[in-house]
């Protein structure tokens, strides 16, 4: 018994001095740089972020940049607010939490930055749409956006002769079509409930108005009236799926895109790698959802997949706008998106993948409005809402889902249009 | 007097020895506690700025139908799962217990369940739901198995059920077969001799030397089926339709997710002193019971 | 047992049941590994595609898994957080189940103490998450160390109660000898009480390994933004929001999966030694 336990403690003793080593080290060294540190939120680009870095350090003696692509970086980034540690700049998508974090007053105006003029204007205007109450100043500075619509295969396409639907009924017709091949129009994995937000967004960026939550938080309408058609029409999709697809989740639906199980695929472009890791050969393009009478109607939905915020508390301005400067050099971008397949918020010339071929007239049109759900709050579930309407098979469905919908915005949304209404009284007054 | 000093000084070394843990525990688990409660009365998001609301997030949740429908689903779950796991792991501890061939192996094989991570569990699972079970429900022609369960919104927290015991059963077959160590093999020997048959050793012997261990079971295995989280995000996400959403799951994914902090404090606050009571009701019962045998 | 070995032989019933019940376990099992070997091209929805061998038994999967989560060093990370974990825990949760066991029939005050500890695992995680973020870095505490006395408090609860359980048990004769021949009440513990624990302390590092071994959130939410990671942080690499390579992930899984499961035969030995032996002898 001895021998154990003198084991035990010199096992104790080792592992202890051993873990006081592990957590001494990794901070970094004090060579008289101003270190600039950047927390971005997309680890798939973490290969085109070390070039980044790499390129940063190598050009400049003064200022060293470090560049983290963490996984689960939200809620590191929250834990990481909530210890006081942060960092300078931080890499996000447009989303809510860069509403809420706006809100919670975390970034700097950087409206004095030169770079915020090469930005194109449709995505500076998305950032706006994302600010709950207007704020004077700039933010966020968009850096990369995504596009969702239909991914279709262009082979089975050409195949077939299919055309690209321009209009809903070109689009219902095409779904017969197709069908009539015994090939499934289309493949859902809503299984996964947040799939089922790509075609609700996809058909509410034509049929809504892109500002409708804040419309409705400033009492102008409701989601019942503004989400009847699309309600309607997203439940019409499922006469042209796979049966039951709420058994089949993301993965299941990519893999049976990319095995030809389906024509089309209503999802977002960020989803072509993982269809390509099954189907490497596979011949994907775009084309945006077509969720109105004309083709004038067609909007494509395009969020800031990656955008660039600098935290209030960062003490080298300077150099954090040298490290932006950087970041926003043609060469750069290009880097991101050889590795990424995005689509660039900066004006200029940038080589497209070519999945986005389908939808590269309205990229270049500024044709294009942000996501509906980066206005909803995550706690509120809209996914999962969705995901219930379209499994219940009740007459009174859509009415019940919308009335809904009304019902839970107010309740999950209170404090923020009581501070909504507050503002537009200030404003009025 | 020697055994009275004796007496004394045993209780001063009990107490030196007990005070540092029960400090260490309260600065971590109690402390935050407290600091947890008190943001269940504020509207804190997680970061930045808030209000003091007073008792409106537990308002709240009295007339949030979401929160009830997690309660009666992880309530229904619980009770199923206690159930079943006890029964599968005592008899599964007996059975690793007796004389069998291949006893090292068999229980190590019985023991990987537990230590899946949850992404391998979601994916096989999810497979097995989605395509293998329908398949043989289509070859043979069983209807009720020809869809995907966990696509029905009745039937989803079956599947859900079943994966989380496969789970939990390892970990409460250790305790007991650990349990049926401390039944010392004089017992067995006394009871075969005055000719008793197996089922009345187990009652009469077996059952009662394991009660403190049937006891901390019961315990355990209502605590993890009432917290259930793991399962819920690898395999149904609280779907469909929000059918599979349990407590846990919900005061992490908007309470940490989302930026209802403070709601699901609240919510957390009153899931804890349910699941105490229920534990305290659970452990004088079989107190009880211990004491009856 | 083993006295009567002679007149009793293997129930082969009993053996052959549980060989027919391990295929729950092996089938799982099996799909796990071959997904392990295959190529994200060999994936395929249809129940024949899936269950097929994989083209080749190539073991690049496991390399490949093994350079993107820096295995030795999130190994190590891991071993160096669970060894210390389950080492402490024996030696701080089992005199807290031993004195808190032994005094909670006699004393209110322990009586609660068992209660107040054991309720502290009924304590959603959730809550107690960011408190323990800011406090953790307010002591300077937002490092492994940290990570392990917050695991020491999580599992405290479920210990204490197992070894107070184990306790009910064990005669209260056993230590009143050692008293009586005048050994303090520390020395008795570890003489006596201790060591008649070894069945529980074997079961107790089980149960402490597999919670801290597979856990990610604590290390995920603690030690955020540090150069240490676990093995099942490392892990998160082969999911993003969009794509998750299952290939290599199941493979790093299988890898991570083997320390565990011979610590568990290792343990489990412990578990039959038996305290039924050592009360024998005593």
């Amino acid at each position: 018994m001895k021998k154990t336990k003198l084991l035990l403690s010199l096992f104790l003793i080792i592992a202890m001095l051993s873990s006081v080593i592990l957590s001494g080290c990794g901070s970094g060294g004090d060579s008289g740089k101003i270190e600039i540190e950047l927390v971005q939120y997309k680890p798939e680009a973490v290969a085109a972020f070390e070039k980044i870095e790499e390129g940063f350090n190598s050009t400049h003696d003064d200022i060293h940049l470090t560049i983290q692509s963490p996984n689960e970086a939200m809620t590191i980034l929250k834990t990481r607010f909530i210890r006081e540690d942060y960092p300078d700049i931080i890499g996000i998508g447009g989303d809510i939490n860069y509403s809420n974090f706006l809100d919670a007053d975390m970034f700097m105006d950087i409206s004095d930055f030169e770079g915020v003029d090469d930005i194109k204007q449709s995505y500076m205007d998305i950032e706006d749409e994302l600010e709950f109450i207007p704020v004077d100043g700039v933010y966020a500075l968009p850096y990369v956006a995504n596009a969702a619509g239909i991914l279709y295969n262009k082979d089975m396409f050409e195949e077939h002769g299919w055309e690209i639907p321009t209009t809903w009924d070109e689009f219902i017709e095409l779904c017969e079509t197709i069908q009539d091949t015994g090939i499934y129009p289309l493949y859902f994995g809503y299984k996964d409930t947040w799939t089922c937000l790509a075609p609700w967004n996809a058909l509410a960026v034509g049929l809504a108005p892109s500002d409708t939550c804040a419309q409705v938080n400033a009492g102008e309408t409701t989601f019942s009236e503004e989400y009847a058609e699309v309600a309607d029409k997203i439940k019409a999709l499922l006469d042209y799926c796979e049966p039951n697809p709420f058994a089949y989740g993301y993965n299941d639906a990519c893999t049976a895109f990319a095995r030809g199980e389906s024509a089309m695929y209503p999802i977002g472009s960020y989803a072509v790698p993982q269809i390509k890791s099954v189907n490497p050969d596979m011949n994907i393009d775009s084309f945006v959802f077509p969720s109105g009478d004309s083709e004038e109607d067609n909007v494509l939905h395009s969020g800031v997949d990656l955008q660039f915020c600098v935290m209030k508390n960062t003490e080298n301005k300077e150099a954090v706008y040298e490290v932006l400067r950087y970041l926003y050099e043609d060469e750069t971008i290009q880097i991101y998106l050889d590795d990424q397949n995005a689509i660039p918020c900066k004006e200029g010339d940038f080589e497209l993948p070519s999945m986005l071929d389908g939808m590269k007239e309205y990229i270049e049109q500024g044709r294009m409005a942000d996501y509906q759900d980066h206005h909803y709050p995550s706690e509120m579930s809209v996914d999962a809402m969705i995901q219930t309407y379209l499994l219940d098979t009740g007459d009174d469905a859509a009415e019940t889902f919308l009335k809904r919908f009304d019902d839970e915005w107010v309740r999950y949304n209170r404090d923020l249009i009581e501070k909504v209404r507050q503002y537009e009284e200030e404003v009025n007054t | 007097m020697k055994p009275k000093r004796s007496l004394l000084n045993k209780n001063r070394t009990h107490l030196m020895m007990i005070i540092p843990i029960v400090i260490l525990f309260f600065v971590f688990n109690t402390l935050p506690l407290i600091i947890g409660a008190f943001y269940s009365l504020t509207n804190y998001r997680g970061y930045g700025s808030f209000d003091f609301v007073g008792g409106r997030n537990y308002l709240d949740l009295l007339t949030d139908t979401r929160v009830w429908n997690s309660y009666l689903f992880t309530f229904k779950y619980a009770i199923v799962g206690t159930i079943l796991v006890n029964v599968i792991s005592l008899l599964l501890a007996l059975a690793l217990n007796s004389r069998i061939k291949f006893k090292s192996t068999l229980r190590g094989i019985y023991f990987i369940p537990n230590i899946l991570g949850g992404l391998i569990v979601g994916y096989i699972f999810s497979f097995i739901f989605t395509y293998i079970i329908p398949a043989v429900g289509q070859t043979f022609n069983i209807p009720w198995i020809q869809d995907s369960i966990l696509a029905d919104e009745n039937l989803a927290w079956i599947g859900v059920l079943i994966v989380g015991v496969w789970q939990a059963v390892a970990m409460n077959t250790i305790i007991y077969i650990s349990g049926l160590q401390t039944i010392p093999a004089d017992v067995y020997e006394a009871s075969k001799i005055d000719g008793a048959g197996t089922w009345c050793t187990f009652r009469k012997i077996t059952l009662p030397m394991l009660m403190p261990f049937i006891s901390i079971n019961l315990v355990l295995s209502t605590k993890n089926m009432l917290m259930v989280f793991d399962q819920i995000m690898s395999l149904t996400k609280g779907g469909p339709a929000q059918s599979t959403e349990s407590i846990s799951y919900l005061i992490y994914r908007n309470g940490m997710d989302g930026g209802q902090f403070g709601f699901q404090s609240a919510n957390a606050v009153v899931f804890f002193i349910l699941i105490v009571t229920i534990s305290v009701i659970q452990m004088r019962m079989t107190n009880k019971k211990e004491e009856q045998l | 047992m083993r006295r009567l070995g002679k007149k009793q032989h293997t129930n082969w019933f009993l053996t052959i049941v549980l060989i027919l019940g391990c295929l729950t376990v092996l089938f799982p099992l099996y799909m796990t590994v071959i997904i392990a070997f295959k190529n994200p091209s060999e994936m395929t929805n249809d129940v024949a595609g899936a269950l097929s061998l994989p083209s080749s038994w190539s073991f690049d999967n496991f390399a490949e898994a093994m350079r993107v989560t820096n295995f030795w060093s999130a190994l190590a990370n891991s071993l160096v957080i669970t060894g210390v974990t389950i080492v402490l825990s024996i030696l701080i949760h089992s005199i807290a189940g031993y004195v808190i066991g032994r005094n909670m029939r006699r004393k209110k005050g322990y009586r609660f103490l068992y209660f107040y500890i054991v309720s502290g695992m009924f304590v959603p995680f959730a809550i107690l998450m960011m408190p323990l973020v800011k406090e953790t870095a307010v002591i300077g505490l937002a490092n492994p160390v940290g990570v392990i006395l917050l695991y020491l408090v999580f599992y405290m609860p479920i210990n204490v109660m197992l070894y107070s359980g184990y306790l009910k048990n064990i005669p209260l004769a056993m230590e009143e000898a050692a008293e009586i021949d005048g050994a303090s009440s520390w020395k008795t513990y570890w003489k006596v009480i201790f060591p008649m624990m070894k069945p529980m302390h074997a079961t107790v590092a089980v149960l402490t390994a597999l919670g801290t071994w597979n856990d990610v959130m604590t290390p995920l939410v603690i030690m955020s933004g540090s150069e240490n990671t676990t093995l099942p942080l490392a892990q998160l690499n082969f999911q993003t929001q969009f794509g998750t390579n299952y290939n290599l992930a199941f493979a790093s899984y299988l890898l991570a999966l083997i320390p565990i499961l011979i610590f568990y035969v290792i343990c489990q030995k412990q578990i039959i030694g038996g305290v039924a032996n050592g009360a024998v002898k005593g």
